[in-house]
């Protein structure tokens, strides 16, 4: 995600599930590994390499995979999500990718209307915040009821990052609630997101 | 024993094998790109074919989605030419319900549910041709598709069964020397850390012949082992040069 230091070191070792890696003494476990009794093994098939974040800690030993990381929403997560379809209690959106990691398939996720802004939540009103097709950056509150995960965007740092207006341009924010298409010059109004360069995580 | 010798007087099966020999082992990773993992396995004339999706969104009513651990879904059917009379629905009879409960238990023992909560992956396991230990093919082709699916496992599952006739354990039974009414036990392992998965006992076995017989079948999935780690060890590197060229 940011840009750390790390050091990395490639083992030229082809590793499969159940493989003894080393002693949990000597290094953390990282993705693709798990520890039992005070050993790692790993849990995919890959090539092994041990990463150094900060000097002083131990390597982590990660199992690395050609094909793209799999990974679910967790409580807390950073998400980006497209919205879908907004009512007057709550927005729905497609969770797309979990903090850096893409989604190969998208999860459910629910905006309500008390957890679009931290402040004056009774004054909110969703087609004001969000509308269909913007591109929302947010964080998972809960794992929500079976239908969808609930999200929210009462932080500064969160909201809406990409909208397009009706002439199909993306739109320049101008306030924090506020968006201007740069060809029309309409205003919409938007929950926008103050985007913070390393909430942004894809690569260059 | 209907006339059938499943044991000839110089130590040889019907088939020709020695007792504690496996059928010819053909397999192979990556069939589909559709799914996110697939595989396929010949044991003898036993052909399976694996294909795994997921993790994903629970969809449907079908089951509610856990908080703390994936769901794992399981589907067993058989190809309705696989056997010799051909099979008028290929699932959802009480066979291959038992089936597909069993290969539940075995994967839910050793996926690394917790990484994945309230998601689920979905196992579809197909027999294309019947001829004796399906389980264990299916346990054996389902392994290899989810390791190809890049899902995290504790360890390899392999699965073999074996019989007893004439006070001599074989391993890896065909068809016609289950059908003969003999004992046959399967086992699923965790081959590294020699933890039983799954044990299934079909028919009588004298309990002090069991440890024999189950020392056999622990044998034999850890030679099924051997394999399949060679053609996963194969498949990963042939990967890892086609992307370098690319």
């Amino acid at each position: 995600m940011a840009a750390h230091s790390d050091h990395v070191k490639h083992h030229n070792r082809i590793c499969v599930p159940g493989e003894h890696l080393g002693l949990e003494s000597e290094y953390h476990t990282g993705p693709g590994t798990y520890r039992r009794n005070g050993s790692i093994y790993a849990s995919l098939a890959g090539h092994l390499c041990s990463r150094t974040e900060v000097e002083t800690e131990l390597p982590a030993l990660t199992v690395l995979q050609q094909e793209i990381q799999i990974t679910v929403p967790r409580q807390k997560s950073l998400v980006t999500c497209k919205v879908v379809s907004i009512t007057s209690k709550f927005c729905r959106c497609d969770i797309l990718s979990v903090e850096s990691v893409p989604l190969t398939e998208t999860f459910r996720g629910m905006i309500r209307k008390e957890d679009i802004r931290a402040t004056e939540k009774d004054k909110v009103e969703v087609y004001k915040s969000f509308r269909p097709g913007d591109i929302v950056l947010a964080r998972v509150l809960s794992l929500g009821d079976a239908q969808s995960y609930l999200l929210t965007t009462a932080e500064n740092e969160l909201g809406v990052v990409l909208a397009k207006s009706e002439a199909g341009v993306p739109m320049v924010p101008t306030s924090w609630c506020e968006m201007t298409c740069p060809k029309t010059h309409d205003k919409q109004l938007r929950k926008v997101a103050k985007v913070q360069p390393h909430y942004i995580a894809y690569a260059s | 024993m209907a006339g059938l010798e499943l044991l000839s007087d110089e130590g040889f099966r019907l088939d020709g094998r020695r007792p504690s020999e496996l059928r010819k082992i053909r397999l192979r990773l990556g069939v589909f790109d559709q799914a996110d993992g697939s595989a396929y396995i010949e044991q003898g004339n036993t052909k399976a074919l694996a294909t795994v999706y997921g993790p994903h969104e629970v969809l449907g009513g079908k089951g509610k989605p856990l908080h703390d651990k994936v769901i794992i879904n399981c589907q067993y059917s058989m190809a309705t030419f696989s056997t010799n009379e051909r099979k008028n629905r290929p699932q959802g009879d009480r066979k291959s319900t038992e089936m597909s409960l069993h290969l539940q238990r075995t994967f839910e023992a050793t996926i690394q549910t917790h990484l994945y909560p309230r998601s689920q992956i979905d196992i579809f396991v197909q027999i294309l041709q019947a001829d004796g230990g399906n389980y264990c093919a299916c346990v054996n082709a389902a392994t290899l598709a989810i390791i190809n699916a890049g899902i995290p496992m504790k360890d390899y599952v392999c699965a073999c069964s074996s019989g007893y006739v004439n006070n001599t354990p074989l391993t890896d039974v065909s068809y016609l020397e289950e059908s003969q009414g003999g004992p046959v036990v399967t086992v699923a392992m965790l081959p590294k850390s020699e933890q039983i998965a799954l044990f299934k006992m079909d028919n009588r076995l004298h309990v002090d012949h069991l440890e024999q017989v189950l020392e056999v079948a622990s044998k034999g999935c850890k030679d099924m082992y051997a394999v399949m780690n060679a053609a996963v060890k194969e498949h990963v590197s042939r990967m890892a040069k086609s992307m370098e060229c690319s």
